[in-house]
């Protein structure tokens, strides 16, 4: 939806298909929220930075509150490994220009009050990140690009491609046939069937991570809590309180759950509140009120796929988001629009790292 | 204290143990063990919250554990007042806004979440789900009963008036609690059956496991192979500016209030809806010495049985038909309400609004099934049957019926060869049959002998007047061939026994007899205190429509235990006497409107969303703004974000698309996810004290209770084959 309305806003006409009844409704609906421009690769930093210009600017310029809040992301570190790890990453980010840095037990603390303290030993904290509404933040999109001009065909799906002389000529849909200068594929946990339909493999493989939401109390801490350790049934797992006071969770199960069922399951709950409760006990007593699961559209290294294939000259991919969906979407949607208009030449760098011919090594530190 | 302290038909709790509590710091008493709700309003405290939208004031709505309208703070923690037993000490406040969360930082206890294993789990232990729990085990089912409340019974828990249906069949002619604590034991008696009551289920997982919140504290993960939902419904919620005021209730709320906790919850009663729930909770109210200023109904017609309608009329409330709810209004509370006759297009004429004085709004505009539960499961794949008012919304008798046929269903489904009897399908379709025809009777000339006279017109599924009869001179008429058939005296041999005048659910049938040339005596069913009046008195009798007829002399008076119900003669001319069925309860004054009325019409300001405190005009400008045709897009505006999971006011929100101009069937549904209830992150780790146990059900506290009750599925169902076979 950001693509759609600064494409809209520089003057393209645009079209939106989405098989969904409604915007947002993919797994943008099942982001919990956060927002941070600390990663660690250049071109993810890039593009999140831009993202949190617009979030945190919609209420000032666009007159749409989406709870943004710079509360900061605060991974904390109990052990010696997680410390050293952070402090490695650290020297890379700053390096980059990131507002971010170590911070000892006692100012973690501050931050979260009630946090267990004993063998914490700090953590990175980086002020500049927050979070906001993806609900909030995905109508707002939708509402300034219908008024920029964007039509939205909801419940559609599409059912083929056309393609002739290395140009993506028609996309066709259950309920009709589009043609245009430039199609992009931007269909998340969706990507690499839509690719199928041109023969074009993307390695995009969603798998599926559960969330829940509690009750709103009195705010009481600040940033994104992030415990990267992992245990015998999970890897990270990760908390906020949004603007309304609510705490919003996620974790990661282990071994990861591959494919695209979004039912829930019965270990989430007593997992999740464990480890919760375990690292911040007066949790305890704070009620939930709602899970969910999505998908991760993951790419083998952890880093989206952005930018044309060499079969399909108009055909651009904005894909593999990795669970990063809501907080890469709105700076991605921006640049994306710019090199539509203007051309790749706008972020070369970006085009050349997220690139679908990248060998596709390691796996980014902080997904 | 708002204490009933003698009823004309419950008996007070055998069991008063006072406990001392404070509200908002003010030093109050209450009873150990009952609902923090109740011990609330018995001190006359409706206002429970304010909310963190505009502070308004709140109070209870549901009182079922279903909306959480009835939030408080209990030492710190927010907790449904509705669901929580007071206990001595306890520290209650009114929350404000969005409360802190308790400092308590004491190390995590060791987690642990139970694990129990069975074959068919019962959701819901009202009289579906408790008839069917009890056609399973009786099959040699495993079974696991999971009930939200302490008592189990559902809503017969609540109901003090004798039942309809057939005596044989479904103890028609006891009142609800009875019928309850009969259900009940019989339950409890089987081996293979574990009962966890006060215990809600909160979720049906894709791995086939239920997460059960036992005994509002204890997560418990039930490994089941088939479900039988059996949840009951929720009362809707309605639209009109003042819907969110503390006085503004549901009529179920009431009853729990007033026949289960015997809270005297008002002073002055307006009810909304004409269906039986809201005429027999105006009865209730009556016979709880609570005012009922009057019912209305938007369509021109009663809703509800006329027996019970015509049973509320002639105690003296006025029926209100086209009548609409324009207004609920006062100070932080209720003070009055206006209402005003309706259009074609159901929209209120103002011109004829009227206002009454009420301190409580009853609202009793329909229920809907609790059966999220029931669509989760079918989604999964899972052998699921659903029974009661969770399948249909319909009388207990019906549901008794219907639950063992889900039960019969269910067996099928696992594979077992039942046949389900054809006689019980037709008796469930009766007893859940709407009203038939209404029949006019000849007239009945008394007799030198008693003689039973009905004033019982209208076909509905009953009978126990033919059965209490010991002369079998009451026999329904063939003309449907059913239990829907109406009564008739066949015969000459009345003894004047009066046990039909006692035992007719409806108070429709009196006894005649002349007595002298010119005079009669009518024998007439009495369920409000009759220890006061004295004989030779004269009370003011009416007829079956509630017109007073002649002050007549009451010669005698009876108490039926087994009916708990009077019985009173009275004396009148002959030609009054036939008519008379009733004796005027409730004094005119209470059903007078104020001489003007007086209220603001704001539509648009009725609460949607409870939860969350979003409004009408709200609702229907985002939709119109954003041309929203997807219920989950609400959302954004947290519609259906609060804490009863959109349980409330999703069903309202077609009529607001509407208002929208929006098709509602064009719009995407919103989506369904756990929890149906909230619990806390400490519980549902399993962090909680090891001394509680399983709802005091000692099977399941004992050697049931294994954490991975390693128990496999098939032992289960070879001990069941094998209880099954030692029965053959």
């Amino acid at each position: 939806m950001p693509l759609a309305l600064y494409c809209a806003e520089r003057g393209l006409s645009v079209v939106v298909i989405e098989k969904n009844a409604s915007w947002g409704r993919g797994q943008n609906r099942a982001a919990i929220g956060g927002i941070r421009a600390t990663h660690s690769d250049p071109a993810k930093i890039r593009i999140c930075q831009e993202s949190i210009r617009i979030v945190s600017g919609l209420e000032a310029e666009r007159g749409i509150d989406v709870e943004w809040r710079a509360g900061g992301y605060l991974f904390v570190a109990y052990d010696e490994r997680r410390e050293s790890a952070f402090r490695d990453l650290l020297a890379i980010q700053k390096e980059a220009g990131l507002g971010i840095d170590w911070i000892g037990p006692e100012r973690v603390a501050e931050l979260c009050p009630g946090i267990r303290k004993d063998g914490l030993r700090g953590g990175t904290f980086s002020p500049g990140d927050g979070y906001a509404s993806p609900l909030m933040t995905s109508t707002a999109f939708h509402r300034l690009a219908r008024a920029a001009g964007a039509e939205f065909r909801f419940g559609e799906t599409v059912v083929a491609m056309k393609a002739e002389g290395g140009r993506v000529v028609s996309v066709r849909t259950d309920a009709g046939e589009y043609a245009a200068g430039a199609v992009v594929n931007a269909a998340g946990s969706d990507a690499a069937e839509l690719g199928g339909l041109l023969d074009l493999d993307l390695p995009v493989h969603p798998d599926c991570h559960e969330a829940g939401v509690t009750e709103p109390c009195e705010r009481f801490m600040e940033p994104m809590l992030v415990d990267i350790r992992p245990d015998e049934e999970s890897g990270n797992y990760y908390f906020y309180q949004t603007t309304t006071g609510q705490v919003v969770f996620c974790i990661t199960p282990k071994p990861q759950i591959w494919g695209k069922d979004t039912d829930a399951t019965s270990s989430f709950l007593p997992l999740v509140s464990r480890r919760m409760t375990e690292l911040y006990p007066r949790l305890k007593n704070l009620k939930v009120r709602r899970t969910w699961r999505g998908m991760y559209p993951m790419t083998p290294d952890g880093l989206p796929i952005v930018g044309y294939p060499r079969e399909y000259s108009n055909l651009l991919l904005a894909v593999g988001m990795c669970g990063q969906g809501f907080m890469l979407g709105p700076g991605l949607g921006k640049i994306l629009a710019s090199a539509i208009v203007d051309g790749p030449g706008v972020a070369p760098q970006l085009f050349e790292e997220l690139s679908l011919y990248r060998k596709f090594e390691g796996m980014e530190l902080l997904k | 204290m708002n204490r009933i302290t003698s009823h004309p038909v419950i008996d007070q709790r055998s069991t008063n143990a006072a406990a001392a509590f404070s509200f908002d710091g003010e030093p109050l008493s209450g009873y150990e063990g009952e609902a923090i709700s109740s011990a609330l309003f018995a001190n006359g405290i409706k206002r429970f919250s304010e909310h963190r939208k505009g502070a308004a004031p709140q109070g209870i709505f549901c009182a079922n554990g279903q909306c959480s309208q009835c939030n408080v703070l209990v030492d710190g923690i927010v907790r449904k007042a509705c669901v929580t037993a007071l206990a001595a000490g306890m520290d209650v406040r009114t929350v404000r806004g969005v409360p802190a969360l308790v400092a308590d930082d004491d190390a995590a206890r060791e987690a642990r979440v139970e694990a129990i294993k069975t074959e068919v789990l019962v959701i819901g232990g009202g009289p579906s789900g408790l008839a069917a729990a009890a056609e399973l085990a009786e099959r040699g089912f495993d079974v696991v009963l999971a009930d939200d409340k302490e008592t189990l019974g559902g809503k017969l828990v609540l109901q003090t008036h004798k039942f309809f249906g057939s005596e044989e069949d479904c103890y028609a002619g006891t009142r609800g609690y009875d019928i309850a604590a009969i259900l009940e034991k019989k339950v409890r008696a089987f081996p293979n059956v574990r009962v966890l009551a006060n215990s809600p289920v909160l979720a049906i997982y894709k791995d086939r496991k239920a997460g059960v919140y036992a005994g509002y504290e204890r997560y418990v993960l039930v490994d089941f192979q088939a479900v039988i939902v059996a949840a009951g419904a929720r009362e809707r919620s309605i639209l009109f500016p003042g819907n969110d005021l503390p006085g503004v209730y549901g009529a179920g709320a009431f009853q729990t209030l007033v026949n289960r906790d015997l809270v005297k919850a008002a002073d002055r009663v307006f009810v909304v809806g004409s269906g039986n729930v809201g005429l027999i909770g105006s009865y209730h109210a009556l016979q709880a010495g609570i005012q009922v200023a009057g019912i209305c109904e938007i369509l021109p017609k009663i809703n509800g049985y006329k027996v019970h309608a015509d049973k509320i009329i002639r105690m003296g409330v006025p029926v209100h038909l086209n009548t609409t709810v324009v207004s609920v209004e006062g100070e932080g509370k209720v003070e009055r309400i206006t209402v005003a006759e309706v259009d074609e297009g159901w929209r209120p004429l103002l011109g004829t609004a009227r206002t009454y004085e009420v301190d409580t709004v009853l609202i009793a505009t329909g229920l809907s099934p609790c059966d999220e539960l029931y669509r989760q499961a079918l989604a999964f794949g899972f052998p699921a049957v659903k029974a009661g008012d969770a399948e249909e919304i319909a009388e207990a008798s019906s549901a008794m019926f219907g639950g063992r046929i889900a039960a019969l269903s269910l067996a099928k489904l696992l594979g077992r060869r039942v046949e389900i009897d054809r006689e019980w399908l037709d008796k469930r379709e009766v007893l859940k049959s709407r009203p038939g025809d209404v029949i006019g009777r000849e007239p009945v000339e008394p007799g030198a002998t008693w003689k039973p006279v009905f004033f019982c017109n209208e076909e509905i599924p009953c009978n126990p007047c033919t059965t209490v009869c010991p002369t079998e001179s009451i026999r329904l008429r063939p003309r449907k061939g059913s239990l829907l058939d109406l009564p008739y005296f066949e015969g000459s041999d009345c003894k004047g026994c009066s046990a039909c005048v006692a035992a007719c659910p409806g108070l429709a049938v009196s006894l005649v007899r002349r007595v002298g040339d010119d005079r009669a005596e009518a024998r007439i069913p009495f369920e409000f205190d009759a220890s006061g009046l004295g004989l030779g008195s004269t009370l003011p009798a009416l007829d079956q429509d509630g017109r007073f007829v002649a002050d007549a002399e009451l010669v005698d008076k009876k108490y039926y235990k087994k009916h708990r119900t009077w019985v009173l003669t009275l004396r009148a001319r002959a030609e009054d006497a036939v008519r008379i069925i009733g004796v005027r309860v409730q004094d005119e004054a209470a059903t007078r409107p104020l001489p003007t009325p007086r209220y603001d019409y704001l539509p648009d300001d009725a609460i949607v969303c409870r939860c969350e405190r979003i409004s009408v005009g709200e609702i229907v400008g985002f939709i119109k703004e954003n041309e929203i045709r997807d219920v989950n897009q609400l959302k954004t505006i947290r519609v259906g974000m609060g804490a009863c999971g959109s349980k409330t006011c999703s069903v309202l929100l077609p009529q607001i698309f509407k208002k929208a101009g929006v098709d509602p069937k064009a719009v995407a549904p919103g989506t369904i996810r756990p929890l149906t209830l909230e619990a806390a992150l400490g519980e549902l780790a399993g962090r909680i004290g090891e001394a509680g146990g399983l709802a005091g059900d000692d099977r399941v506290a004992g050697d049931d209770r294994v954490a991975g009750d390693d128990r496999g599925a098939d032992e289960v169902r070879v001990a069941a084959a094998e209880r099954e076979g030692g029965r053959a």
